[in-house]
């Protein structure tokens, strides 16, 4: 009983601290994040990556498509770690930057400070959250280029 | 004495490695015999064929005009960045980056990809040959 008290209380103050399992799959690291930041799996749900890994010849306008054995091990990483809860809530899109509660804590962020040449846009996860690839966002880590840190 | 010297042509041989390992060598046999196949004319892959081809424009998959150039950069001995999501891409020259066409299934995959991003369609064996006949002199 303790335990799983214990282990509530755990899993609560991840979810609540801005952070993420990292990305610790040495194929996905190779596959995806060739092209862009490595997305840890828990931003997005189960039902998103499916979409994502079966649309992977036009993933956004691009080819990214993978081999038959690949896509399915990726597959199987992604869903696995898929993530739940506030921060896939309602979120029935393939992309991260749709979900209510994404465009909820982004939502002081002026244009100004995505369109800028450093950032591009919001899907580039590492040009303000500093720690984003060890699955941390957490608000202290932000440095928005040519502005500073949040707050 | 013939010995030394045979040993050093070979050094420098290596040195430049502007040549394909032997994997690749089976592979771009492929594509000869896919050319041939095409045309019977067909003598040979060609760099200069494959520099044009690198650095020709098209109407891409996104339906923007873009070439091998647009993420690789004019200079293949110097990175470039994903267009899309500026991501740095490693050099492409295997002069400068020894990674560069050893892994048949790797080189096939961007082939395949980059090839649909920016002719909007997959490259035939002539067009593929010539580039990385092109690539690998650099």
């Amino acid at each position: 009983m303790k335990k799983i008290l214990l282990m509530t209380a755990l899993g609560l103050s991840v979810a609540f601290a801005g952070s993420v399992a990292p990305a610790n799959n040495a194929q996905y690291q190779k596959e995806c994040a060739s092209c862009h930041f490595g997305y840890q799996p828990a931003l997005l749900n189960k039902v998103s990556w499916e979409k994502v890994m079966t649309n992977l010849s036009d993933h956004f306008g691009t080819d990214a498509s993978l081999g038959k054995v690949e896509s399915e091990q990726i597959l199987n990483y992604l869903v696995t770690n898929a993530g739940s809860g506030k921060i896939t809530a309602n979120n029935t899109t393939m992309q991260i930057t749709k979900s209510p509660y994404f465009i909820k804590e982004h939502r002081k962020i002026t244009p100004n400070l995505i369109e800028q040449k450093e950032v591009g846009s919001l899907a580039n996860c590492m040009a303000c959250h500093t720690t984003a690839d060890k699955g941390s966002y957490s608000e202290r880590a932000i440095v928005i280029p040519n502005y500073g840190s949040w707050k | 004495m013939k010995k030394t010297l045979c040993f050093i042509l070979l050094a420098l041989t290596l040195s430049h490695a502007k040549e394909f390992n032997a994997p690749m060598k089976a592979y771009m046999e492929g594509l000869n015999a896919e050319a041939k196949a095409t045309n019977p004319n067909f003598t040979g892959f060609d760099a200069k064929r494959g520099e044009a081809l690198f650095f020709s424009k098209h109407t891409g998959k996104k339906g923007t005009e873009m070439s091998c150039v647009t993420c690789h950069s004019n200079d293949l001995k110097k990175g470039g960045q994903n267009i899309n999501t500026n991501k740095p891409i490693t050099a492409l020259a295997p002069s400068v980056n020894v990674t560069r066409l050893t892994d048949v299934a790797e080189v096939e995959k961007w082939l395949r990809r980059n090839f649909n991003d920016v002719f909007a369609r997959e490259g035939t064996a002539l067009e593929k040959g010539d580039v990385l006949t092109y690539i690998i002199t650099q």
